[in-house]
């Protein structure tokens, strides 16, 4: 070893003066890299520590989700259930009355009123909304990002504007809006009736279809103000709608309750 | 000296080209943790959407039991035709209640809202209000005595006046929910984010009571539908 080390030194001390020099200059850039890159592994060595803790979190969300997706089975198990319980219950109902006219009249209206209270999937001719996200608009470059996104308001407010136009039955990506539905932000999502619903969200109206379409892009006027998807077209959302014939919107998945409503006459 | 001169091109170029590769990788290293910490918010959600599925199953459940108790009604009345009678006004009765055709009572919240010197109370205040109320859980609420119906709708009238389901309506604004007090309460008044505190800050005047017995009047306009052609 030592030997070696000598001789490489004596090899050295052969070179001549200029390539000497050169040879100290290799040797410390490639020794300052060698620095470099021993720093970057170590910090590389680091993050991966800190993912690895992440990761064990990962593994319980995964318990999570397992959770979830057993709720959700649930869920679905009992809604099949009572679908089948209630069509049970309207042949039962029907066998059961008797034919005279106040029994069929009772029935007839407790139908209708299923279907005013949103329990049945209904067909007409209306109007289909989009709406979407303006995603041409870079981030980094424009003032308020919040101008360009669908927010949870700017759907009550078009549901509203259609309501008030005259609109029968309206569904938001295939939840019927009925008397209790909340529309609300929940982190990036919009959830209604509790359930979650992304961009772009259509919006299906059966009604007047001209009347709710000139209610939402109408201009401004005399007493009445710019149409709601206009004020969001020029503010550079994307929002269009759309005159269409034989609409059709499901009914509504959710449950009514009535644990706190009493009738004033019991 | 030339010997020299290429050994060392080469050696920094090799380093240089090493270095960019690992700084690439770290790169890579660093964007992926950003989406580690993405994960870690959906914990949240999954939690959130957990206890969603949850109440929505007790929902179901408890409305499928009823269901089954109605059908057990019917059936054990087909001897005696009266009481299938009996069975069917309760069952229009329930539905009523829930269109908004009958006054309901029961525990809630009162929220009255009234214009000040400075701020008026606009449409976009009720409609998020009442929102806000059946995100709570309100099984029945009505403004001034205008029901919340499947087709309610209210509007702002030029600078002057509201209109809730087409009849005029003036400040203070008396908004009646039936429900659980508790939870409905919550739905508004988070403390600086909630939309009690949201009014006050704008200079509204707002004001929430609980209370044991509400009266919701019933809807007194026509409820039914003009353009549906065909229901299933």
């Amino acid at each position: 070893m030592e030997k070696g080390m000598s001789k490489l030194l004596q090899k050295y001390k052969n070179i001549d003066k200029s390539k000497r020099e050169k040879l100290e200059v290799s040797i410390t850039i490639g020794l300052l890299c060698f620095i470099l890159v021993a720093a970057i592994f170590v910090q590389i060595k680091t993050i991966k520590n800190a993912t690895a803790g992440v990761g064990s979190f990962l593994k319980d969300n995964s318990g999570l989700r397992d959770e979830l997706l057993t709720w959700q089975d649930n869920n679905e198990k009992i809604r099949k259930a009572l679908e089948n319980a209630e069509k049970n219950l309207e042949e039962i109902r029907t066998n059961a009355i008797s034919n005279d006219t106040e029994s069929k009249a009772l029935e007839e209206e407790l139908k209708e009123n299923n279907k005013l209270l949103g329990l049945t999937e209904v067909v007409g001719d209306g109007v289909v909304i989009t709406l979407d996200d303006n995603r041409e608009i870079d981030p980094n470059e424009v003032l308020n990002i919040s101008k360009y996104i669908v927010h949870a308001e700017d759907v009550v407010c078009i549901i509203n504007e259609l309501f008030n136009a005259g609109a029968d039955a309206i569904s938001i990506n295939g939840q019927r809006i009925v008397s209790t539905t909340s529309i609300y932000c929940d982190g990036n999502i919009v959830r209604i009736n509790g359930k979650m619903v992304g961009v772009p969200i259509t919006i299906n109206a059966i009604g007047q279809p001209e009347r709710m379409y000139y209610a939402l892009i109408r201009p401004e006027g005399y007493l009445d103000y710019k149409g709601y998807l206009r004020v969001m077209a020029e503010d550079g959302i994307k929002a269009e709608i759309e005159k269409k014939t034989n609409i059709v919107i499901p009914k509504f998945e959710g449950i009514y309750t009535n644990q706190y409503i009493n009738n004033k006459e019991q | 000296m030339k010997k020299g001169k290429k050994i060392m091109t080469i050696t920094i170029g090799l380093m240089a080209f090493v270095l960019s590769t690992i700084i690439f990788i770290q790169f890579k290293t660093i964007s992926s943790t950003n989406i580690v910490e993405l994960e870690n918010m959906r914990e949240d959600q999954l939690t959130q959407e957990i206890v969603t599925q949850k109440s929505q199953y007790e929902e179901t459940r408890s409305k499928y039991e009823e269901t089954l108790a109605k059908m057990k009604e019917y059936q054990e009345s087909m001897s005696t035709e009266k009481e299938a009678l009996d069975v069917l006004v309760q069952e229009v009765k329930e539905t009523n209640d829930l269109l908004g055709k009958n006054d309901v009572v029961g525990q809630g919240i009162i929220v009255t809202l009234e214009d000040t010197r400075n701020a008026r109370i606009s449409a976009e205040d009720l409609l998020i209000l009442i929102n806000l109320l059946n995100s709570g859980g309100a099984e029945a609420i009505s403004i001034n005595g205008q029901r919340m119906v499947y087709d309610s709708y209210i509007v702002n009238i030029g600078n002057d006046f509201i209109r809730a389901n087409g009849n005029i309506i003036t400040s203070p604004y008396i908004v009646k929910a039936i429900g659980n007090p508790s939870y409905l309460e919550s739905s508004i008044a988070q403390k600086n984010i909630g939309f009690v505190d949201e009014k006050l800050s704008e200079g509204k005047s707002i004001e929430v009571e609980q209370s044991k017995e509400i009266t919701v009047e019933k809807y007194t306009g026509d409820l039914s539908f003009e353009y549906v052609k065909e229901a299933k």
